[in-house]
């Protein structure tokens, strides 16, 4: 495999590792991380694609993630004040209003 | 060419818009649809009917094909020939002057055209089951007159008695039609048809065995008796007078009821070969005949009477039918059609002069009160207890004839039905007598204001006595033919329906017949006089005989027990049955098996899947990356 | 000599990553993202994609992070997600990912490997001055709305904390 094959395969490789995390943490910050690392991965797959092809298409796609990312973290900090407020610790086990 | 199709169509206009509308339109406009449609049915029964005289070739339309199966071809079509069309003329000439009398009769009531929708209805299913050219067709206008006798016997539907009385009359005529089907069944199997004239071909040219023929003719019998209220199936007919009067007269007497003898007259063609079957419709007919007669004599309501009256008639038409003498039983549906329609009518208008009673007891007086209404009443009473020479008189005696000379005639049959004139003579002027001679036994709140019924109600009882003296005329039989000279154009029109059970045309002398003629013209007056003894002029030797008579008096007037007999062994199994075996049994398991364990079977089901929704996020992050890895692997095995 | 930087940065990444995860102090945690953060970002720099570097550093690292950061000061995280780190499904998310990495593994195993080849030419169009005119040209609609939708998204979060949504 080249190089970009192989950065690729650790874009999946990381955000299997997101994906894990997000599944695996009970506290809600750290799920927070766990999607950023999420979106991370997928940012090194365009660029990847950007200079293997040689396009600027996935370069711009990249700056508009980052956009999204700030808007995105931006809000969820918003909500994770209120979720706070609302339950007073940041556990997300216990957190099942939900249930079947 | 559909003329034929507009005679039953033209009532059912009548109904739906009647029906449908009748309530937003004024009476008259109600009376003058209701009346007019089958007075133009009449009309073009007439037509078709002196066309069928001139020719003698009977008229078939086919409409459309109901059902065309491998096995079985059915077509909606219907048939005009002689038999058909003496019925439609009985039905519409007779269904038309009711309703006129309709109008007058029933002008006081709430849901007028309602009554005459249902009226029309009648009308509709009951040319349809006269004309039909198939047995199916003929059931479907068999049924709908069931349907019809049922709505219009619960008409004052608020009683329950009588709603009681509609279902009576419903349930017992679905018993006849169990019979009735059966036939069908076992007539399609051997035949593969269904068509009248091709079942009687059939059977005339291969008639399967005896064994089979009997059965057939039996099964047949007890659909015609659930329909025409002969014994066994008779305990509807009397409960059925909780109807309006007019709705007696026409469905009561003069057309439903017949429609047993029609349907008999129309498969001649299997009776010809069914012997012990023949034997059984005229012995049975003998015996309803003289069973109906003898709970005429103890019954105080003037409609049950009646009621009874015509259930022993129609017993003379069977049994002239089991003794191949159709046209003789036809000639009596045609005589008895007037002659009864004409005598309810007269209870109708006694009935409305006294403001509903019905209680003979409480009668008494009335002929100088109402003497037209009377006078009608007595030539329609004359008619029916054979003097001549009202029509009543050529017409039963040509079927006692039968009875004494047929080949499974015999005296025996004669001298009960002999007798039985001389009881229908006994009641009906006991009726007479205890109705309008007499001391007036009327109640207070009944006994003012007694008058003679309105121009409507009055002119068809006119209309109906007069053609109970002459109708007869057109039927002599054989000896007064010789004598006076004429022929009888009645029988010869239908004997051309009848080909195999020609009416024998001997010369010579009849002095059995002419013997037999005098007999009964000397039981009939016979009867008149024992009346008059017992209850006009001494009206304690009644009371006496009653009172010996003691528990033979009981069992007639409780109808021979066969009403206790019903309810006591085949109601009450049935409920015994619905209740305690399928209700408390059966259906519960069945529910419990069926509905309530599926129903357990889904929550347990769900209850897992449930166990699965846990409201936490991660799980369900979880449940999408075990969708995408069994993606994932599924394509990796097979790239 | 690219390659073997990225190799190098590449590890580091993961090892990061997998600290992220498996560290009980989510400050500690936000730190190894931040380092996880800066890897990938010289990853893109060996690349030759100098723009994405620094907007991966200047955005991402300066300005989320810096924005958890602050939050998990702000938030008491000695709470019981303290005591009980993992969830109850650790073991099956575990298998799962394990699976996907097999399979990825079986994917890319099909490929015959061939790691050392460059790409084309490394320089050009992803310098700042080439970057930014080309991207000013073409995705200008683009950057406008991104705008909009970062003002929506401040008056948004504004909005949500300020009444308690």
């Amino acid at each position: 495999m080249d190089r970009y094959q192989f950065l690729i395969a650790l874009a999946g490789l990381i955000f299997s590792m997101g994906l894990l995390g997000v599944m695996i943490r009970r506290n809600l910050l750290v799920v927070m991380m766990c999607l950023e690392i999420m979106l991370n991965a997928v940012v090194l797959s365009f660029v990847t694609f950007a200079v293997r092809g040689q396009t600027l298409s996935g370069v711009a796609m990249t700056f508009f993630i980052y956009v999204a990312a700030s808007c995105e973290i931006a809000l969820a900090m918003a909500i994770v004040v209120l979720f706070v407020k609302r339950h007073g610790s940041l556990d997300l086990t216990p957190h099942q209003n939900l249930k079947g | 060419m559909t003329r034929l199709s507009l005679i039953p169509l033209l009532p059912l206009v009548g109904f739906l818009i009647n029906g449908l509308l009748g309530s937003r339109f004024p009476r008259w406009l109600v009376s003058l649809i209701a009346c007019a449609l089958p007075a133009a049915s009449f009309a073009l029964t007439a037509c078709l009917f002196t066309g069928l005289l001139a020719s003698g070739t009977p008229v078939s339309e086919t409409y459309f094909s109901w059902a065309a199966l491998s096995v079985l071809k059915v077509d909606v079509a219907l048939y005009f020939d002689q038999i058909s069309a003496v019925m439609c003329m009985v039905v519409t000439g007779v269904g038309t002057l009711i309703h006129i009398y309709s109008i007058g009769y029933m002008c006081h009531d709430e849901s007028y055209s309602r009554y005459f929708a249902y009226l029309n209805l009648f009308l509709f299913f009951m040319l349809t089951l006269v004309l039909g050219k198939n047995m199916l067709i003929l059931f479907a206008g068999w049924e709908g007159v069931g349907l019809a006798s049922y709505l219009l016997i619960g008409y004052w539907f608020k009683d329950s008695e009588k709603t009681a009385a509609g279902m009576k009359a419903f349930v017992v005529n679905r018993v006849g039609d169990t019979g009735f089907i059966l036939a069908a069944f076992l007539i399609w199997y051997f035949a593969k048809t269904l068509d009248f004239q091709m079942v009687n071909a059939y059977f005339a040219a291969s008639p399967p065995s005896l064994l089979i023929m009997n059965t057939i003719g039996i099964l047949m019998l007890i659909g015609a008796c659930g329909k025409s209220a002969q014994i066994p199936l008779h305990v509807w007919l009397p409960d059925a007078m909780a109807g309006p009067t007019p709705v007696s007269a026409l469905i009561h007497a003069a057309t439903m009821v017949t429609a047993g003898v029609y349907l008999l007259s129309r498969a001649n063609g299997v009776f010809l070969h069914a012997p012990l079957a023949m034997n059984v419709v005229a012995w049975g007919g003998c015996l309803t005949a003289f069973l109906g007669a003898s709970m005429g004599l103890t019954q105080y309501n003037l409609k049950k009477v009646l009621a009874y009256s015509t259930m022993s008639q129609i017993g003379y038409m069977f049994m002239a039918c089991g003794l191949g003498a159709y046209q003789s039983a036809m000639f009596h549906l045609y005589t008895h059609a007037f002659f009864k329609a004409c005598l309810f009518l007269g209870a109708g208008a006694v009935l409305h002069a006294l403001h509903g009673e019905e209680d003979m007891r409480n009668m008494g007086g009335l002929a100088k009160k109402i003497p037209f209404t009377f006078a009608t009443f007595l030539l329609a009473s004359l008619a029916l207890c054979g003097v001549p020479p009202f029509a009543g008189f050529f017409s039963k005696d040509e079927i006692l004839w039968n009875a004494w000379s047929a080949s499974n005639g015999s005296p025996l049959m004669w001298a009960i039905g002999s007798i039985t004139a001389g009881l229908t003579a006994f009641y009906m002027f006991r009726a007479i007598f205890m109705t309008f001679f007499g001391e007036s036994n009327v109640p207070e709140h009944a006994s003012h204001g007694i008058h003679e019924p309105p121009p409507s109600m009055s002119i068809v009882l006119g209309i109906l006595a007069f053609s109970s003296i002459v109708a007869g005329l057109i039927g002599m039989p054989a000896p007064l033919r010789e004598m006076f000279g004429v022929s009888a154009p009645f029988f010869n029109f239908l004997g051309q329906a009848f080909p195999a059970h020609a009416v024998e045309a001997e010369a010579g002398a009849h002095h059995m017949e002419t013997l037999l003629m005098g007999v009964s013209v000397a039981v009939a007056f016979g009867g008149i006089f024992l009346s008059w003894l017992f209850y006009s002029r001494n009206r304690e030797w009644a009371v006496k005989v009653k009172q010996n008579a003691g528990c033979v008096y009981e069992m007639i007037a409780n109808g021979y027990y066969f009403d206790a007999f019903y309810y006591g062994i085949v109601v009450k199994t049935s409920d015994w049955i619905s209740e305690s075996v399928l209700g408390r049994t059966i259906e519960p398991a069945i529910t419990d098996l069926t509905l309530v364990k599926s129903a357990e079977g889904a929550q347990s089901v769900s209850a897992l899947f449930s166990w699965l929704q846990t409201g936490n996020v991660q799980a369900y992050v979880f449940y999408a990356l075990l969708g995408l890895a069994m993606m994932l692997w599924m394509g990796v095995s097979n790239v | 000599m690219t390659g073997i930087f990225i190799t190098l940065f590449s590890l580091l990444s993961v090892v990061f990553a997998g600290m992220v995860i498996a560290i009980r102090q989510p400050m500690r945690s936000a730190l190894c993202l931040v380092a996880h953060m800066i890897s990938l970002a010289a990853i893109y720099a060996c690349l030759g994609a100098h723009v994405v570097a620094v907007f991966q550093v200047l955005i991402y690292v300066g300005a989320v992070m810096v924005f958890m950061v602050y939050t998990i000061m702000l938030l008491d995280d000695r709470d019981s997600s303290y005591r009980h780190v993992f969830s109850g499904m650790t073991m099956p998310a575990i298998a799962i990912v394990l699976v996907v990495g097999a399979a990825l593994w079986m994917l890319l195993g099909q490929q015959p490997a061939n790691f050392a080849t460059a790409g084309p030419t490394l320089d050009g169009i992803f310098t700042f001055r080439s970057f930014s005119t080309e991207f000013m040209k073409q995705y200008w609609f683009h950057f406008e709305l991104a705008t909009v939708l970062l003002l929506i998204g401040i008056v948004a979060a504004w909005t949500a904390v300020k009444e308690g949504l």
